[in-house]
């Protein structure tokens, strides 16, 4: 799309090299299509994936910094804006915490990089891919990049809670009534779904020790969006995305509900913008969402 | 301020205090936190804390719903004290969980779970569980 591709260096965490590499590949797809490059860290650990609630735990906050001062070296050495790009949630909002952190109490950077034995700077601004479109792409902008007719898919904008949740760290939408995946939608040209039950709590980790509990939540997610009339569901969370979609396998709780299929909002951005998504593991959602897509032969490569 | 303290307990709450960055007297009691948490636990966000203020540490602290807690954040978002009853719960959690005390077992851990779960989910319930 444009004349010169934009390398931003990207974090992706150990879910997309795994259970979201769908996630990854979609979105690195898109991103090739918008004009920038996803540039991957060399060396990069876990970042722990939840962000210590506590005060006292200053250890979580090892794994984190070490990705921060890895983002910090590159973007210095490359003499590129200082931006760290992410797509999981959970890895967003784990970054995003720590650099609010530093930013707030610098003693705590200093405990950390003499802990560590490094030199973190405090330069990184984490972001995420669903930030970059609004706020340096523009949705105005993406818009004009999309060539599937969407207008006959009707999608529900699923946020979860880390995406947003603390907004005073995290800063990127309204908690209780964000905008930004409903706007997102609306560029692509899909019929928006607006439901209440969009910022509820899918249930989370709790899926590893009380998963009825996850598919309870879960099942009232994805009945309040049926209600609405919501063919499918957008999240930007793997974790979101798991429990939503897998919970679905449970046949009682979920017996008086058709199977919803629930996408990752980068996959429906390459079916928007028309891209072969063979490689996008469509497939491996446990409810496949191919067939609502086929009319549009979006499956099947390049439409026009 | 804290009605009849047991003094050991008293104690241990200033410490839990310490350890969350919280502050358990701000909380007026108003239940929005218990309100719109998704949890369903019992006792509820805003008992726990009640349980703090009262003096009576172990009722909190060995409250089987805290174990319940989703780190959702709906709480400490909503709060209008500025208290966060997710930190409270964590600092409760983390009591137990440094004294050697999991709440899962990786010997009967589910392989169907560890084989198709995301990493962040196997990751986090490693740090609020074990
Ligand atoms: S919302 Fe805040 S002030 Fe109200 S009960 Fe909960 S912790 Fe206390
Ligand atoms: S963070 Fe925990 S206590 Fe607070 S609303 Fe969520 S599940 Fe309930």
């Amino acid at each position: 799309m444009s004349e010169k591709t934009v390398r931003v260096p990207y974090y992706p965490g150990c879910t997309m090299k795994t259970k979201a590499l769908g996630f990854e590949r979609s979105a690195m797809d898109c991103a090739e299509v918008i004009g920038f490059e996803m540039d991957e860290l060399k060396d990069w650990n876990c970042c722990g994936a939840s962000y210590p609630l506590t005060k006292d735990n200053l250890m979580g906050l090892t794994a984190p910094t070490n990705i921060l001062v890895e983002a910090e070296r590159r973007c210095q050495k490359e003499e590129v804006d200082p931006n760290l790009l992410t797509l999981c949630v959970f890895c967003y909002n784990t970054l995003k915490r720590t650099e609010f952190a530093f930013g707030q109490d610098e003693k705590k950077l200093e405990t950390i990089n003499a802990f560590l034995d490094r030199k973190y700077e405090g330069s990184i601004r984490v972001i995420h891919y669903l930030e970059y479109l609004r706020d340096v792409i523009g949705f105005d902008n993406l818009a004009k990049m999309v060539k599937t007719d969407m207008s006959k898919y009707k999608v529900a904008p699923y946020y979860g809670c880390l995406l947003l949740k603390p907004q005073k760290e995290i800063g990127l939408d309204d908690p209780e009534d964000p905008v930004i995946l409903h706007n997102f939608l609306d560029a692509l040209g899909c019929k928006v779904i607006d439901f209440p039950a969009q910022v509820d709590c899918c249930g989370s980790y709790l899926v590893m020790r009380e998963p009825e509990k996850v598919s309870k939540l879960s099942y009232d997610i994805l009945a309040d969006a049926n209600e609405y009339g919501a063919e499918t569901l957008v999240t930007a969370c793997p974790l979101c995305q798991s429990n939503l979609d897998q919970s679905q396998g449970d046949k009682v709780q979920f017996a008086d509900l058709d199977g919803m299929p629930v996408l990752y909002f980068t996959q429906l951005l390459a079916i928007a913008f028309g891209l072969d998504t063979k490689t996008h593991l469509l497939e491996e959602h446990h409810i496949d969402p191919r067939p609502l897509f086929e009319a549009s032969g979006s499956s099947d490569g390049e439409s026009k | 301020m804290l009605i009849n303290p047991v003094e050991k307990d008293q104690k241990r709450i200033s410490e839990l205090e310490l350890a969350t960055g919280e502050s358990i007297s701000d909380c007026y009691q108003c239940g929005k936190c218990t309100a719109g948490c998704p949890a369903s636990m019992d006792p509820a966000p805003s008992v726990l804390i009640q349980f703090l203020k009262l003096g009576q540490f172990e009722l909190a602290k060995n409250a089987e719903s805290i174990w319940s807690c989703m780190a959702c954040l709906t709480c400490s978002e909503r709060c209008p004290k500025n208290v966060s009853p997710a930190a409270i719960i964590e600092g409760l959690k983390n009591l137990h969980l440094r004294d050697m005390d999991p709440r899962v077992n990786l010997e009967t851990m589910s392989r169907d779970f560890l084989a198709h779960s995301p990493q962040m989910a196997i990751i986090s319930g490693f740090r609020k569980f074990i």
